[in-house]
Order: C-alpha cells, then structure tokens, then sequence
C-alpha cells in the first residue's frame, strides 16, 4: 500500500471517524496519526483515552471530534479500563444480553501515559491477554502541559525540565524502548508506525485489530511546538527518523521481527538532528555519541530480524 | 437539496439520502454487512454476492445485493435472516474453492460458522470481485487489464497476456486486492508487476526513488506539464 501512495489515497474509505475541527496545533502529527488510527477502524470501535494532548484538543465542552464511543479516563488506568470494558462486553455477549459484534477496543495514550504512569496498568493488561489494540502516540515528552521530559525523551533533547546548559547537554538518558518492552510481555502482535508513512501506519492498525489478544502499536508523532520545527516540517522529520534509524518501523507477530519500510541505506542522524531546536545545542562529540548509539540498535534489530526459529 | 427517504434495516429505522445503497444505510447505524467488492470510489458493481439482504415488497421477499440496490422509501430489509445466512454460506465456500487460504475469506466464513468448503477446491486464487479491473479503469484511467473468458474460464489478465502496454506500474489493483493475488515487488530501483519490469525513477535532488517512469510520464501527459516537474524533487525534499 506504501508504494503506491498517489492511487491507494483514492481507494481508501471516505468516512472519517475523527472529525476535522479540533484544536491541535498547526503541523500537529499526532492528530493526523488519530485521524488515519480511527480511519482505519472504521465504526465498530470502543476507544479509550488517556489523558494528554489528544484528549484535550479533541473533547473541549461542548464538543467532541469523536464519531465512536469515547471515554476519557486517567492518566494512569487507560489499559485498566480497557480490559474492564473489554472483559464486560465479553460477559454480556455470552449471556446473550448483547450481540457480539467483533467491536474493537483501542486504548490510546501519549508516551508520558504509556512509557511512565500507565505502564503498570498496560503490562497487567498485556499479561491477563484481554484483546485490544494500544496505541501509543509518541511526541517523546509532556508536550501537552509545557514540554516536560518523559522517560521517552531521547538522549541530548532539551525540554522545559532537562534544559540544555553548560553543564548537561539537555536529557541525559537513553529513550525508553517501548515497543521492545511490549515483545517482552510476549504479546502476539507489536508494531512501530508513524504519521508520515499513512498507509504502513493504516495497515498494521487492521493487522493489530485482527490479532486475538493484546496488540501494541507505537507511534512517532512529531510535535512541531515541543520539538522547535516549523510546522509545515513535520512530515518531513517524521520520514528522517525512519530514514536515519533513529526510529525504525518493524512488526513483531508473536516474536517474529520484520522491517516494514526498508531503508536500504542510513542517512546520518545530524541530518534528522540539526533542523530541530531542540537539538540545536548538541556538539559534533555528542552527535557521535547518537550516531553511535543508532547503529548498534540498527544492527541489534537487524539480528533480530535474521534469527531463525 | 437531496431528498431523504426513511427505510427500516433490521428493524431499525434509517434515514438515507435518496441515491444511496443499503449497504451504505446499513453501514451508517453500524449494521455491518459482510462484502468484498465493493469501494466508495467506484460505481457499484455488484460481483461478490456477499452483501446479499432480503427486501419485502407487501407479502413477497426477495433477495438483492445491498451494494446495487438502493433506498426506498419505507422498505424493509433484513441483514441476518436465515435464507440470508445460507445464501452467504453458499458464496463463502465457493469463493473458498477458488482461494482456501487468505486469511480476509477464512475469516468471513468463520464468521458464518464455515470451517472449509464443501466444494473441490481447485486454487486460483483469485475471486473475480473485479476491483483491479475498475480501479485500473476509473481511478487509475489507463484500463491496462481486463476480464478474459467466460463462465469458469473467465480470469483476470492483460491484452494478450503479453507485457499491458497500458500499464504505468503504479501499483493500484494490487493494493485493492482483497485477496492479495496480484504480485508486487521492488528491488534495486525496479518494479515487477504484471511480470514485466518497470524501472523507477530517482529523484533529482535527493536521490530518493520517487515512482515508475512510465507512472510520472503518465502524470505528465494528464496534466499538461513537462516531465522534469515530476522528477527534480520528490514529496520528500520539495
């Protein structure tokens, strides 16, 4: 679907589930990340949202984006109420008081509600194997109440609580390995997508909702406001990190790794670092540092890849 | 302004624009009707069959595919009534003796309680639901391949089943397949679809492969520009 972009745009479904008129910020990727997750969904769908960005910009009394069930829960419990919802709908359609209809059950929650304070309540879900499909949108820190690091945040980014200075070189740990985390709860399907690459992102969201039992997606949503781009680039920091193997798009089916968009050869981090201002700081030792860093977790995913069952 | 017409789907009362399919109304209050060929890009079609509903005229029923039909006033229509179910059955395991194995038709039949066929299986793979033939011709507009045959020879394929001198390679029947038959596959710069090999182009400025040659060609001639304003930048270093 990736390849042929310019035609499968049209072949695509009309209805969109995410209504436009929401108030995310000029170049936001994360709404269009949203938007093409309920797309791909389509009507039959129960979602769960924590708290963050997504949940403000699309649920501003009286108003609401959503043309499906929606429910905003906590920071913390988004993968708690999702299986409760999940384990309810299940009882009530063996008992015959409702009609199973094979609805699906999407959890969503940026990378502070996901990666810090609802990862307990995620990896219980992962572990009971309720079925549902989680979502990340990763916008690598709390972009929705002023730029604070979460432990998301790459090495060397500057935010409103790990600022660069002359002493630190802003965040000084690495990013938490989310979708490596979820593979180690042996959940049957795990996938990194991103907002720039629609249709790959489009088609394992319809992969994971097939999927019986858990399934966790990982999204890279570029935030023009807290990552200092301009916001007509966001797009297009969104296919560097892809291009540069800072994020690398793969699927794991029950422990299977595959690297969905191949990327035949890397292009050099300073090249995905440099137009962000949040890097602005970073010095030619420290972009050896990430360059470095890069390729030996490209070459480890790689292996994986390679292994032989 | 379009007129509006109230018709009850399983019971249900729907309001749908005059013009519109059942399937369409159905989809609107979440009644899910099972189908394969049917896109909102293109004109209705009707060849799969799955998507059959029973109508009730006064005391008679009868059975439609909700794709092709459209909404009366006052109709009634059942989605999931027995004679329904069984029609399904029936094309479930005939598009199962063509294709015992995609995952999207195993999953359907489980759905109507269908392990395997009854029917011996000879795999072509392909369900003739002709999606690739009309995206070719009303999304794409170039019809590079076509239906050949008839009754149970009838296959899709290209003129002659030589090289399509039509093709641009963009790739589109093969990605609305619902049944993934149509092979696609790319390589060191170069497409192989159709099994003809079709070289892509570079971008200019980037180096990035941006489409078939044969593809932005196409798109040159359709919109009157010449051919370099397709290749010195791609959508990623415009």
């Amino acid at each position: 679907m990736e390849a042929v972009n310019v035609y499968s745009a049209r072949i695509l479904e009309k209805q969109e589930y995410f209504k436009p008129g929401h108030r995310a910020c000029q170049g936001c990727a994360e709404a269009l990340a949203v938007r093409l997750v309920a797309k791909a969904l389509g009507k039959n769908v129960i979602v769960a949202s924590a708290t963050g960005c997504m949940e403000i910009i699309s649920s501003p009394l009286p108003f609401t984006n959503w043309d499906v069930p929606w429910i905003h829960v906590a920071f913390e419990n988004t993968a708690a109420v999702l299986s409760g919802a999940e384990s309810a709908y299940k009882a009530l359609a063996r008992k015959g008081r409702i009609k199973d209809r094979g609805t699906v059950f999407l959890g969503m929650g940026g990378d502070g509600a996901t990666t810090d304070i609802g990862l307990q309540a995620l990896s219980g879900a992962f572990e009971r194997g309720h079925s549902f499909v989680y979502v990340c949108y990763d916008n690598e820190a709390y972009m929705n109440t002023g730029i604070q690091r979460s432990s998301s945040t790459p090495f060397g980014a500057s935010t409103t609580t790990s600022p660069a200075g002359k002493k630190v070189p802003g965040q000084i740990t690495w990013k938490k390995n989310m979708a490596e985390i979820a593979v180690a709860h042996n959940v049957p399907y795990v996938a990194t997508a991103c907002s720039s690459y629609p249709f790959d992102l489009m088609e394992k969201v319809q992969k994971a909702a097939r999927t019986p039992g858990p399934a966790y997606i990982h999204v890279l949503s570029v935030c023009p406001t807290g990552w200092r781009i301009p916001p007509s680039k966001s797009i297009w920091i969104g296919r560097l990190a892809v291009e540069t193997g800072i994020f690398p798009l793969f699927e794991v089916v029950d422990g299977r790794y595959r690297i969905t968009v191949d990327v035949p050869e890397l292009r050099p981090v300073e090249e995905y670092l440099k137009p962000q201002g949040r890097f602005r700081h970073l010095t030619p030792e420290i972009t050896a540092v990430i360059q470095e860093r890069v390729n030996y977790e490209y070459r480890k995913l790689v292996a994986k890849t390679q292994f032989k069952f | 302004m379009s007129q509006t017409v109230t018709l009850t789907i399983d019971g249900r009362q729907v309001q749908a624009e005059a013009g519109t399919t059942l399937l369409e109304a159905a989809r609107s209050v979440n009644i899910q009707i099972p189908h394969l060929c049917s896109n909102e890009e293109l004109a209705p079609y009707g060849a799969c069959r799955m998507c059959m509903v029973e109508i009730r005229h006064g005391q008679r029923t009868r059975m439609v595919a909700s794709c092709i039909y459209e909404v009366e006033e006052g109709l009634e229509v059942q989605t999931a009534t027995e004679r329904v179910l069984n029609v399904r059955r029936l094309v479930i395991e005939l598009m199962l003796a063509r294709n015992p194995t995609h995952p999207t038709l195993l999953q359907m039949a489980a759905d109507l309680g269908i392990e395997k066929t009854r029917f011996e299986v000879e795999v072509k793979g392909c369900i003739l639901c002709g999606l690739c033939v009309r995206t070719c011709r009303e999304v794409v507009g170039v019809s590079a391949i076509g239906f050949e045959g008839r009754g149970t020879t009838r296959r899709i394929a290209t003129p002659f089943n030589e090289a399509p001198p039509d093709c641009i390679a963009c790739g589109a029947c093969s990605a609305v397949c619902p049944v993934d038959v149509i092979p696609l596959k790319e390589k060191d710069g170069i497409r192989t679809i159709w099994k003809t090999d079709y070289p892509m182009q570079r971008c200019e400025s980037c180096g990035r492969l941006i489409a078939p040659v044969k593809q932005l060609e196409y798109f040159a001639k359709i919109t009157n520009q010449p051919l370099s304003h397709f290749t010195e930048h791609c959508v990623h270093c415009r």
